[in-house]
Formats: C-alpha cells, structure tokens, sequence
C-alpha cells in the first residue's frame, strides 16, 4: 500500500487538479474556436447573416472562461492552504498530547507508586512523612501542568488581560528570583541594570511573571554546564526597554531561534531527552505580544548559550 | 554477579528522583541491593563498574535516552535482564524496545506488586543461564563474514586485506554496531551515543576517525568505499551484499 501513498497526498491532488483545470480551459477554448470556425462556414455557405450569430466575440468568451477557471483555481488553493494548516494542527495536537501526558503521568506514577507502598507496608513514621513530602511535591507538580493548560487558555481568550500595573521591572526579576530560589539551586544569578535607576513599565503581574517563569526555568532547564549561570541585562533603548535574558546553557541552533516560538514546537523530537509541553515559550511570546512588546532569541549555536531577549516599547513608560 | 552481602543488584536509570527513589525502597524491601543512576551516561558508567544483575530503565532520559542506552548495553552483554519502566506506552515504543533487546516493559502508571513479581522473575530466569557460557551478541555466532573479510569477535582478529589484524574494543563495539544495523543509516550523534556512550556535544571527528580505521581494513579501495559509505548530512550505512 505504502507505494501508493504519494497518489493520496494532497500535494499531488492539488497539482493534479490545477493541471486538470488548465488543461480543460485549453479545450474549452480550442473546441469553442473550433465551433464558431464551423459555424462561420455553414453561415458562409449558406448565406445568412452573420450578425445574428456572432454578436458576441471570441475573445470575450475566452475572458469569461479563464475568469471561471481563475475563481475556481483559487478556490482548489485556498483549500489546500486551509488542508495544509489542518493537518499542520492536528500533527502539533499530537505531539503536544504525547508530551504533554508525559509530563502528567510522571509524578501519578510517582504518586501512584508510594501509595501502593503504604498499603503494601507499614513504614515507620519518619519515612511516611519523607514520602508524604514527595507525594506533595507530586501533586504540586501535577496542579502547576494543569495552571499551565488552564493559564495558555486563558492567554488565548486574550480579553481579560487588561488590568496593567506599574511596577519596578528590575525589583520584580529580583523578587522573582528570591520567591523561586528552590528552581535555581546551583544556578548563578546576576542582574545587571545599565540603567541604573528603578525601571517602571506597565506590566500585567500575572503574565510578566509567567513570563519569568517561562523563560528563566529554560535557562536552567536546557543548561548541561557545570556552573549554570543566568544574567538579567536591562537596557534602555531608543524606543524602549530590551530585558536580555543570558544562559549558559545548550544553546539553540541557527535555524531554530524563530521556530521554537511556535506552539508545541519541540526542539529535536526525534529523541527527545528533556521534558516539556512545548508551550513555554510559545505563551512567553503571547505575553510579550499582549504587552506590545516582543520576544526573540538568539544563541552562537549549539553548547554556546542561548539569549532571550524581551523587548517592551516606550510607550507609557514612567520616570520612577 | 551478587554482591558482596549476597543480595541480587539491581540499576535504577531513572531521572525522576521520587519515582527511583520510590523504586528503591520497594525493592531494598525486597532484599535487593539497588542503586540509582538519573541520567544515560550515568547509567552506563554504573552498569560498567557495578555489574548489575538486572536494570530497570526509563526511555526520556537527560543526555543519552533509555533506548540508546539499551542499544550500548546490548552490543557487550545480550544476557543481563533489562526491564523499560516508561510513560512511553505508545506500541511503537514497546516494538521499538523489544527489536532492541529488551527483556519486559512495563508502562507508567504501573502496578507495584506486577512490577516486583516481573523483576523477581527476570532474576530468576537470569539466575539459572549464569553458568552457561556466554554467547555473542550477533545470532550468527562469534564469527561475521562479508565479501571475504572475517571478524572473529571472541578473539577480537580480523582477516581482512590487510591479513590479519588484531582490533581494539572499540573497533569491536562499532563493528557490532554496523552488523546489527546493516543497511540502516547511523548518524554520528547514534554512533557515539551508542557506541562510546557519549552525549552529542562531543565532537564527533572521533567517529570519522574510526571509520577511517575500519575502511583501511576492509574497504579494497578505502577512497571509495563500498561497505561503509558516507551518507552526506546523515552519517554512515554498514551493508554488503550477502
């Protein structure tokens, strides 16, 4: 069956169809010249007038039908644009879903195995406690994957984002760091203001820290250097402030730096090693958006590091 | 094998701390003596100096992943009882694991008491082959033959248009590597992971180095190969005709 497969592909039925369109504008065109010669003889031959018959003219007729044949062309496009962005989905569904249940079934398999092992056993007090604490932690884990579902849902209902406070951007990524200190064990952590004042922007606090969150925990994450370090730059800009969020870490090829902002978008799938619902820094760029601002990365290649860098535009900020 | 207590070994490669840890504890309770690797390289490296007597291991592992790891396993030691405890329950995988020597497989969320009784029973089985000498990793026995070239893997000699030339461990290791994959393409990144249980950061002129070695060996003209081609932007493909 496998050889057949390419006769099903909707590359190969869009070119086929489009082939096949031409193909009959050409014959409509050739049998209609054909006709009409046919015609204008028997009128010749038998005298009539050939007003009665050729009141309108070729060429018009051949307008009319390439106009047809154009709508339906474009018609066979769209909806092979439209059948290409469906499938394009439902391929993303389906790697989200198989990372995604990953990233749940982990700490329910945790869960699930201690307490087999209480009803199987009976522990001292000292060490049901220990696993109680990683049963918390478990079931942490679990409610923080579910926010962060519940969170994209809400980032993409867009509307409820209106309420902008003003707040000190350097002072909330210091905040950030001291309240998420546990993320950030073994983890060097500068801020470098060349500013050097408070910077107040308008910001969503809910989203500037998911925003944090998301980014930051990448650095962290996708980071095999012995000494992992992270370096928040604020820089003021021309036309706004850029945040560059600098990593040690793994690096991210060139032709990656645009793509891995797309939703679900797994860097190397083919054997993935690291965790991650390929969500992160799709939401982090909605956030950006959201505040009219934009996020990019940049990285010297693979094992080189990789920086985030976050730019908010001037508009409404506040001398503090 | 067992341990200087007596107790039967068992190799975590796990990189969940609470579900490893959770392993332990259940089969420390057990009698078993077990330790717990969190990534690939970790994994191997214990599975070299400890001597395992089974490992349990998971497939989305940090650096080197759960199924490359089996695949290194699987080129020295066919015998030792590898069990795959992973979220991965997808069928591919479990085919995936099983074409790649895996003993059991279990999917995560599991059943405790199924888990335990699977390991007893895989050190069980293991327990009674112990005595038996140990058969190579290729199903053809000890000896490869291609197009006139001979690889002996117990004597680790080769005779080939060179004559007979001695090769070393690794040599070995990435010849097996070739035969089991025959006619597959094997990237560099595979190569190292299996072969020298190396992550990808590593610089993979070493394996281009290696294949420079094996096609003085065997190739008639090593300029242009026919038994281990290069594969432009893939990596290299072992095959010959038979």
């Amino acid at each position: 069956m496998n050889r057949f497969k390419w006769f099903y592909h909707p590359v190969f039925i869009f070119i086929f169809s489009i082939v096949a369109l031409a193909a009959s504008l050409v014959l409509y065109v050739y049998w209609y010249i054909g006709v009409s010669t046919g015609l204008a003889s028997i009128i010749k031959n038998y005298n009539l007038d050939p007003n009665q018959f050729f009141e309108v003219n070729t060429w018009v007729v051949v307008l009319v039908l390439s106009i047809l044949v154009g709508i339906i062309l474009i018609g066979v496009f769209v909806i092979f644009v439209y059948n290409q962005k469906t499938w394009q989905l439902y391929r993303l569904q389906r790697n989200f879903i198989n990372n995604f249940t990953h990233e749940l079934k982990t700490p329910v398999t945790s869960l699930k195995l201690y307490l087999d092992t209480f009803t199987k056993y009976d522990l001292p007090r000292s060490e049901q406690i220990k696993y109680v604490g990683y049963m918390i932690q478990d079931v942490e884990r679990l409610l923080k994957n579910i926010n962060r579902i519940l969170d994209l849902a809400r980032i993409e209902s867009g509307n409820h984002w209106k309420e902008f406070v003003i707040m000190d951007l350097v002072n909330a990524v210091q905040k950030f760091y001291g309240n998420n200190a546990d993320l950030f064990r073994n983890c060097e952590f500068k801020i470098h203001n060349l500013a050097g004042k408070p910077l107040h922007y308008p910001v969503n606090p809910q989203l500037f820290e998911m925003f944090l969150m998301n980014i930051m925990t990448n650095a962290v994450k996708y980071n095999e250097s012995d000494n992992p370090s992270v370096d928040v730059r604020f820089i003021p800009r021309k036309k706004g402030l850029q945040i560059r969020f600098e990593d040690n870490g793994i690096g991210i090829e060139k032709s990656e730096t645009k793509k891995i902002f797309r939703m679900f978008y797994r860097v190397g799938q083919a054997d993935d090693t690291a965790n991650g619902s390929g969500l992160g820094l799709y939401m982090a760029r909605q956030i950006a958006r959201i505040h009219k601002g934009e996020v990019t990365a940049e990285s010297e290649g693979k094992g080189k590091g990789s920086v985030f860098a976050l730019t908010l535009p001037m508009r409404g900020e506040v001398e503090g | 094998m067992t341990g200087v207590s007596g107790k039967k070994k068992i190799l975590i490669i796990e990189d969940d701390s609470h579900i490893a840890e959770g392993l332990k504890l259940n089969l420390s309770l057990k009698g078993y003596d077990v330790l717990i690797a969190a990534d690939g390289p970790a994994g191997l490296r214990e599975w070299r100096e400890w001597k395992p007597d089974l490992i349990v291991l998971d497939i989305m592992l940090p650096r080197i992943d759960g199924l490359s790891v089996l695949r290194s396993i699987r080129l020295e030691d066919e015998r030792l009882p590898i069990l795959i405890l992973s979220a991965k329950s997808e069928h591919e995988y479990r085919v995936k694991g099983l074409s790649y020597g895996v003993d059991d497989y279990l999917s995560k969320p599991f059943n405790l008491e199924e888990f335990l009784l699977r390991v007893d029973r895989l050190v069980t089985r293991a327990a009674w082959s112990e005595g038996e000498s140990p058969a190579g990793c290729l199903p053809e026995g000890s000896v490869y033959t291609f197009a006139g070239n001979t690889i002996d893997f117990v004597t680790f000699t080769a005779n080939c248009r060179l004559g007979r030339v001695t090769l070393t461990e690794q040599e070995v290791k990435l010849l097996k590597l070739f035969i089991a994959n025959r006619g597959k393409p094997l990237s560099r990144g595979e190569l190292l992971e299996i072969g020298w249980g190396y992550t990808g950061s590593t610089s993979t002129r070493t394996v281009d180095n290696f294949i420079v070695r094996l096609r003085r060996y065997f190739e008639d003209n090593p300029r242009k190969p026919a038994f281990f081609r290069s594969l432009r932007s893939v990596g290299y493909v072992f095959d010959h005709d038979s």
